[in-house]
């Protein structure tokens, strides 16, 4: 690695030219390692912030978007709704333990430091497939790291997905999002900007561990990564609850005038950053900092990446008042130094100086525009020829059903606490979405998280857009509205103009998709070099969005499972011939390639405006939408939630010509699988005709206890409801060696 | 071949934190009068039994099998193994 400072740093030797350039001289050892850090991609977003600014941030709700360490939404009557996701990719794959439990203590910071209660947690995860014992390992300890620690400070783990695929065999994903309430007047910011104003560290005390986190985020895993230092960060789930209510506590004050987590980056990329929103400076004295270990340099206190800390600027008139909070809590605080007029970070160590740099260097990095090239694999990948139709259909829909991407993921949700707080009015499993109550109120919101890299790595454009379309279908699904999303986009090397493709496809796919929803995206989180240096593969491009929406009132909500024998089952939407990258090419027939879902963008918007005051005007019954394993997965999945047959006429599928197996897996967007009673199906009709959008009558719930799906007078599907619940739901237990 | 019992003590690197042992210190010992607790630091501990055709090589089985089976993960833990009579 090149020296800078006489330190070895992360940077390319252009940047190193860069910054004697802007700094007019050559740093010294600390600030070379301040810069390196903030300069890393982790931090600095250099790749991907050109692309990024295409996202649609403005609308009406939006209270506070992208650029801070959450988004903040209006969902009325005073309160906002917080949320963000954020990728824990590198330590998970190392530590799958303490690098999941560390993701959940990140991600609760900063919902915390927006001045909110944080109330839901959900997780986005994705492993190689289970057969391999490293997999296993991996998904076990992330499943208990969250559990444990989730569990620990008293919030919910609500939802989440979780995909298997070759391509994370050895780079898993792990998101994991947080999502808080607070009232409007009550949201604070990340900046600093009176001068004189104290600076006031509370929490965790500082060591050495996770020195460098962020440049170790920023490039491959390697051979040698599980020898270096502990990159990984060991949480604490008690000093984190602590910190919570001591947090909230002090903003009740009026006092803290700013507030910030300290994660990747720890004190160097707090300061800098808060200084930088308020056009000011900060002075930090390094000897004022609670240490955990004895010896430490500047270097290591400005860099190190200890859990469980927060920043606060507080007016300097209640700085004993907030100080008393954090003792009644039994925290450790110091007051580490001061705002100030110049926009500059100067750190001192026993009354000299030892770092002195502008603000901007640190928080405002050079951007890079990087290449982008269409990998040429893709036009091969979209030719393959059909499989052979399988001969036995209900075969073919027990193998789906127990298929580790689609069975169900009770094995892993029933390890977290799911209704702690007393908020959970949709439960994992329940819905398409989490719901969870603003007590006191009528009113609830809705979360739910998507991806498909299957789709996206065949179509990263129409992937991208379809994991907006996906997510916002599932906060639909339940009767809430969706408000705005954030999202994680977890890709491989950026250096590479075939992932640097990826990613701008799949960016611009998001942007458009928002474009037409009129939905903001209010904040996210970037995650590169998820690839492996010995093969040199990439994981398949994963842009994991999240949508949040609003409930009310609470009598409006929908969930999935068949209500009542003889109601109508009905589709919603028009199928496609798009099976590639669906579950039925994958887990049946081994086949990666094919033509993958396109996204009809004014067709979307229709058929959610459908479904959603449908749901309001308590026309639905059930309400699920379709996604993997196509239309049959999700009739059986309405059946097997509610232990009732149905009948279905496969004939009446409002559907491009196809083979019938094509017709059942087929992945196509824009479509639900509703239920409602004989009365309320003619108003059902009309307003669909109203919405134009396409509505087919296809069958009934039945109660004799059988799924049929027919066509053209056969039985072409026909499996009891007790066989396809086993199979569901022991599908995942017996991959994971149990059952 | 003999049975060689070897005991294995798996903890988190020096450099890592340990809540648990923090927590203990803090909140038992520190909380009821023993204060002149200065650091506490726990772990796993397991007493494994191995037939083997000697010493060095029980060792040998007995390192290899937490490495591989992840009862410590050399990222975070340090794990000691020493022999103790059968």
């Amino acid at each position: 690695m090149p020296l800078l400072g006489g330190v070895e740093v992360s940077l390319a030797e252009e940047e190193i030219r860069k910054v004697r350039e802007i700094l007019g001289r050559e740093p010294n050892a600390v600030e070379a390692g301040m810069i390196d850090v903030m300069w890393s991609e982790h931090c600095s977003y250099k790749s991907s912030k050109i692309v990024l600014k295409q996202l649609p941030k403005e609308g009406e709700r939006v209270v506070v978007g992208p650029g801070y360490d959450a988004g903040v939404v209006d969902i009325g009557g005073g309160y906002v709704a917080v949320f963000k996701i954020e990728s824990h990719n590198h330590p998970s794959a190392l530590d799958p333990y303490n690098g999941a439990a560390t993701g959940i203590g990140g991600i609760v910071r900063d919902i915390l430091c927006m001045g909110a209660r944080p109330i839901a947690l959900l997780d986005s995860l994705r492993f190689g497939p289970l057969k391999s014992s490293h997999s296993k390992w991996l998904l076990r300890y992330v499943v208990k790291g969250i559990g444990d620690y989730g569990n620990c400070i008293g919030i919910p783990t609500v939802a989440g997905e979780i995909e298997f695929d070759e391509s994370f065999e050895r780079n898993c994903l792990v998101n994991v999002v947080c999502v808080g309430v607070a009232r409007r007047d009550e949201i604070v910011l990340a900046r600093a900007d009176r001068p004189g104003d104290l600076v006031l560290l509370v929490g965790g005390a500082t060591g050495r561990d996770g020195i460098h986190g962020v440049t170790f985020a920023s490039r491959s895993l390697t051979e040698n990564s599980e020898e270096d230092r502990p990159a990984v960060q060991v949480g604490d789930p008690f000093t984190k609850k602590l910190l919570i209510e001591a947090t909230l506590e002090a903003i009740k004050t009026g006092f803290i005038r700013g507030l910030k987590d300290l994660g990747g980056g720890g004190l160097t990329c707090a300061s800098s950053e808060m200084a930088y929103k308020g056009r000011r400076g900060m002075e930090i004295d390094v000897s004022k900092v609670h240490l955990r270990e004895t010896g430490m340099t500047p270097f290591e206190i400005m860099l190190s990446e200890s859990q469980e800390r927060m920043l606060f600027i507080v007016d300097p008139a209640g700085i004993d008042k907030v100080t008393a909070i954090m003792d009644k809590y039994e925290l450790q605080w110091s007051i580490i130094g001061r705002v100030i007029e110049e926009e500059e970070i100067v750190v001192k160590a026993n009354g000299e100086i030892v770092a002195r740099l502008p603000t901007k260097i640190l928080a405002d990095p050079p951007t890079i525009n990087r290449e982008a090239k269409k990998p040429a694999y893709l036009d091969e990948l979209l030719k393959i020829e059909p499989p052979p139709m399988p001969s036995d259909l209900s075969l073919t829909l027990m193998n789906l059903l127990s298929s580790e991407n689609i069975a169900s993921k009770e094995w892993v949700y029933r390890q977290y606490d799911h209704e702690v707080g007393i908020r959970s009015v949709v439960k994992c499993g329940d819905g398409d979405a989490a719901v969870l109550r603003i007590l006191g109120e009528d009113k609830g919101i809705a979360v739910a998280s998507d991806c498909n890299s299957k789709h996206c790595y065949l179509d990263p454009y129409h992937g991208g857009a379809g994991a907006v379309a996906e997510a916002c279908r599932n906060i639909v699904s339940v009767g809430a509205e969706p408000v705005a999303i954030v999202d994680c986009l977890n890709f491989g090397n950026p250096e590479k103009p075939e992932i640097f493709w990826q990613f701008k496809m799949a960016v611009q796919g998001i942007a458009d998709m928002c474009r037409a929803l009129s939905i903001p995206c209010v904040g996210g989180n970037v995650s590169f070099y998820n690839d492996d240096e010995v093969t040199g593969k990439a994981v398949k491009p994963s842009p994991v969005v999240v949508s949040l929406g609003v409930v009310e009132p609470l009598s409006s909500i929908v969930t999935m499972p068949f209500k009542e024998p003889g109601d109508e089952v009905l589709i919603v939407g028009e199928t496609f011939r798009e099976l590639g990258g669906s579950e039925y090419y994958y887990t049946i027939h081994g086949i990666e390639g094919g033509k993958p879902p396109i996204v009809r963008f004014e067709q979307e918007r229709k058929t959610l405006e459908f479904v959603l005051e449908a749901a309001r005007r308590g026309l639905l019954k059930a309400a699920h939408d379709c996604s993997k394993g196509g239309i049959a997965v999700s009739l059986a999945v309405m059946s097997i939630k509610s232990g009732l047959g149905a009948d279905v006429d496969v004939a009446a599928i409002p559907a491009e010509e196809m083979r019938l197996d094509e017709l059942l897996f087929s992945e196509s967007h824009s479509r639900f699988i509703i239920s409602t009673s004989n009365e309320m199906a003619e108003e059902c009709f009309k307003l669909a005709r109203k919405h134009h959008v396409t509505l087919s009558s296809i069958g009934r719930v039945k109660d004799d206890g059988i799924f049929l799906l027919r066509f053209k007078g056969e039985k072409s599907l026909l499996c009891k409801v007790d066989d396809i619940i086993e199979a569901w739901k022991k599908g995942f237990e017996r991959r994971m060696g149990w059952g | 071949m003999g049975v060689y019992m070897l005991e294995v003590v798996v903890e988190n690197k020096s450099a890592a934190k340990d809540p648990e042992g923090e927590t203990i210190m803090r909140e038992l010992m520190h909380r009821n009068g023993f204060e002149t607790v200065r650091k506490v630091r726990t772990g796993k501990y397991l007493r494994i039994e191995v037939e083997a055709e000697n010493k060095e090589k029980a060792r040998e089985i007995v390192f290899k099998m937490c490495n591989d089976l992840r009862i410590f993960n050399p990222v975070i833990h340090v794990c000691s193994i020493r022999e103790a009579d059968v």
